[in-house]
């Protein structure tokens, strides 16, 4: 099956083949001027926790210089999505589209071997192109991890474990929605929404709760935030504890600016406090895992899902 | 080699067309003994007829004592008819122009006497067969 | 292989079993076999039996259930009651079988961006059994680099049937091979089928609403006309027991030797019955004739059938002369 797998997917490996050389030559390009500037700026004396007077503007100088570079980098988010709309979807979709499944799958080999076969190898390569993809982000953003952390979702979803995780999962429901609509266009549309559907929920409601959030409270004066943590809230509240809401932090802001005090000052004396709930940083690699985790169960999930349906009415 | 072919509209079975066409070619002296029958494979992949027909074919031929299979060679012709047959031709030939200047003088057009010939024939045919 | 000198209906030798194959076992037999999609019933209480060796015609017109009756039978599809077994075996609990079976589905499909070289390859990969031999005698002809999608009809006909008889199947499965092809290339269609079953001792099924395609090469004949099964049998047993008798037109009774009437058609003063016979029709008023296999075919194919005659007790013989 190895040779049947190369043969009908040989052109989706090698347009893989050349992202990712694509991606690593823009990376090495784009690498040179950002090294540059991290010592030109000499920022490595900024990274926290020292706060040395001065780092806070030259962070934000070194990040605007490079921000939209770093934005784009952000898209790469939508690269694991591609197994599954390029290599999963049109894996059973198009034999069914084509009527070729009635020769695929009349042959010695039963078809939940030919299925099982070709998903485990082109698993195994959208696994490994993804990690490599993900090993060169993850270097290329290495200056902005150390500055602004990678726990947050714009470094988070796009390093580590979760990328190859993410692209097994896309591929398994590509391959599913493929089977079951029995239409390339469809399949791939399905196998989008439902991807990012559960990307969306695992980001909003489980990566939170992983671990239990950690809890600070500072003044009500800036700072407070360390950098490479993930802030899940920051909220103001009152000496008492109870929730402020941003009408009324407004009033005592404008009373202050009436008054001629100093806002921050202001709110100090009130006796108001700010609760910041977060994620470390630290906690990078423990999330990795259980996101990645996870994703791999769904993808498994799915595939036993798809070998089992295989076996009913195709045609 | 003699090389079959089919007529199938004539409604003769295709087994008997072939047998009927070895032992024509017997009389005819296209074949002689010891010369070697088409194989199965070879008449088949040439007429796209069923197999078991030109075997059937070449069992009869073989039970009437006119070819004899030898197990992995192929079938093989093993007595012509009597050349007292091929003998008797002219004599017959001879009868035959009698016999249809008479039939046209009665009146019998060109298709009328094949159709009371074939007919007979079929009728002897199937007699003989059955 | 001399397994074809026995050939024919009488005792055959029995061919070798493949591996996992009962020797023995019917090579496709069904028992109330049904398939319903959504509302309509695609085949319908569908019984039979194909004998060993033989080569099949499965007729029928276009929608008779033929295409359906051939993927149930590769597990394609799931029945919806009834039993299926191909060569002893359930193709769908057992799929292991589909290594004997070779099938070439309508439209002989093949991947169109292979070349010939890879589908060749393919089979080879996908099959524990492949004798490319026979797809080899067709690449000077056809041209090993070509992409299937650039072959005319017939080639790519004859490239899946090379494919299908390199694993030397017991059963074979043909849906409607002759379809889009015109009669040169069906011929060598013809050719290099009847080539590879001399040569496999295969069965053979072929699934064709033309019968002249199939008539030439049958042994057997399986009708399908609404799904299900309206007549099979060997055919020269079916064309010795029946007969076309012609006569003046008449009120019937019972006839010697006709068992029962198939098919009445009358036009003016004349009267053509298509009958089964159990014996020799003797009585002087009617003409009897053989029927051809594609008369006969038709006429069961037609919806009105009609009723038995009454028993000889009953209804004495009348006729107005």
């Amino acid at each position: 099956m190895a040779w049947v797998t190369w043969r009908q997917h040989r052109s989706q490996l090698v347009a893989g083949l050349g992202l990712l050389v694509a991606l690593a030559a823009a990376a090495l390009g784009t690498d040179l001027p950002i090294r540059a500037a991290y010592h030109r700026d000499a920022l490595s004396g900024c990274l926290p926790p020292s706060a040395r007077s001065g780092c806070d503007i030259i962070v934000k100088h070194f990040q605007g210089e490079f921000a939209s570079w770093a934005a784009a980098v952000r898209g790469l988010a939508v690269l694991p999505a591609l197994a599954g709309l390029f290599v999963g979807a049109p894996l059973l979709a198009r034999e069914l589209e084509h009527g070729t499944h009635r020769f695929a799958w009349t042959q010695s080999v039963t078809r939940r071997r030919w299925l099982l076969s070709k998903t485990s190898l082109l698993a195994a390569a959208t696994v490994a192109a993804a990690s490599l993809a993900s090993a060169i982000v993850m270097w290329w953003r290495s200056p902005f991890d150390t500055l602004e952390g990678r726990m947050g979702p714009s470094g988070f979803d796009i390093e580590g474990l979760v990328v190859p995780a993410y692209a097994f999962y896309a591929l398994a429901l590509g391959v599913l929605a493929g089977l079951l609509l029995r239409r390339t266009v469809a399949a791939m549309t399905l196998t989008l929404v439902v991807f990012a559907a559960t990307r969306l929920v695992v980001l909003e409601f489980l990566r939170p709760r992983f671990l239990a959030p950690l809890h600070r409270t500072v003044l009500a004066s800036d700072g407070g935030r360390q950098a490479g943590d993930w802030v899940l809230s920051d909220t103001l509240v009152d000496a008492g504890g109870r929730r402020i809401t941003t009408g009324h932090e407004d009033l005592a802001v404008l009373h202050a600016q009436h008054a001629g005090i100093d806002p921050h000052t202001y709110l100090i004396t009130l006796g108001w406090k700010r609760v910041i709930s977060y994620q470390p940083g630290g906690r990078f690699w423990t999330f990795q895992l259980i996101e990645a985790g996870i994703f791999v169960t769904l993808a498994v999930a799915v595939i036993a899902v798809t070998l089992w349906c295989v076996r009913r009415n195709p045609t | 080699m003699i090389e079959f072919h089919l007529d199938p509209r004539s409604g003769v079975a295709t087994y008997l067309q072939i047998v009927q066409q070895v032992k024509e070619a017997l009389r005819l002296g296209t074949l002689d003994v010891g010369d070697q029958l088409p194989t199965v494979r070879e008449a088949v992949a040439d007429l796209a007829i069923n197999p078991n027909t030109v075997a059937k074919a070449y069992r009869d031929l073989e039970r009437e004592g006119l070819v004899v299979a030898r197990q992995g060679r192929g079938t093989f012709v093993a007595s012509t008819l009597a050349p007292a047959s091929l003998r008797h031709h002219d004599e017959l030939r001879v009868q035959l122009e009698r016999w249809l200047a008479g039939a046209e003088a009665a009146g019998l057009d060109d298709e009328s006497i094949r159709a009371l010939i074939s007919t007979t024939l079929r009728k002897k045919l199937a007699r003989r067969v059955a | 292989m001399s397994r074809r000198l026995d050939g024919g209906e009488e005792a055959q030798a029995p061919a070798s079993p493949g591996p996992g194959g009962k020797s023995g076992a019917s090579p496709l037999e069904a028992r109330g076999l049904g398939k319903r999609f959504r509302r309509e019933w695609g085949l319908r209480d569908c019984t039979l039996e194909l004998p060993r060796g033989a080569i099949v015609g499965l007729a029928g017109a276009n929608a008779a259930g033929k295409s359906t009756l051939l993927a149930l039978a590769t597990g394609l599809l799931t029945p919806t009651e009834g039993t299926i077994s191909v060569l002893g075996r359930d193709p769908l609990r057992d799929p292991a079988v589909l290594a004997e079976v070779g099938f070439v589905a309508q439209g002989a499909p093949l991947y169109r961006s292979f070349t010939v070289a890879d589908s060749i390859e393919f089979a080879r990969r996908t099959n524990t059994r492949s004798d490319s031999s026979i797809a080899a005698e067709l690449l000077p002809s056809l041209g090993s680099r070509t992409k299937v999608g650039d072959l005319s009809a017939g080639d790519r006909a004859r490239l899946a049937l090379a494919l299908a008889l390199g694993k030397r199947p017991q059963l074979l499965l043909l849906d409607e091979p002759f379809a889009g092809l015109d009669p040169l290339a069906g011929r060598e269609f013809l050719q290099l089928l009847m080539d590879g079953v001399a040569e496999t001792s295969a069965t053979v099924v072929i699934a064709s609403h033309v019968i002249a395609d199939i008539e030439r090469v049958c042994d057997h004949i399986v009708l399908l006309a609404g799904g299900g099964v309206r007549l099979q049998g060997n055919v020269e047993a079916l064309l010795d027991s029946h007969r076309l008798l012609m006569g003046p037109r008449r009120p019937l009774g019972s006839i010697r030797g006709v068992r029962e009437i198939v098919r009445e058609r009358h036009s003016g003063r004349q009267l053509t019955l298509l009958v089964t016979t159990d014996g020799p029709i003797v009585d002087p008023s009617w003409r009897v004739d053989h029927v051809a296999l594609e008369e006969l075919l038709l006429a069961y194919m037609a919806p009105e059938r009609l009723p038995t005659p009454q028993p000889p007790e009953r209804v004495p013989l009348r006729w107005h002369g």
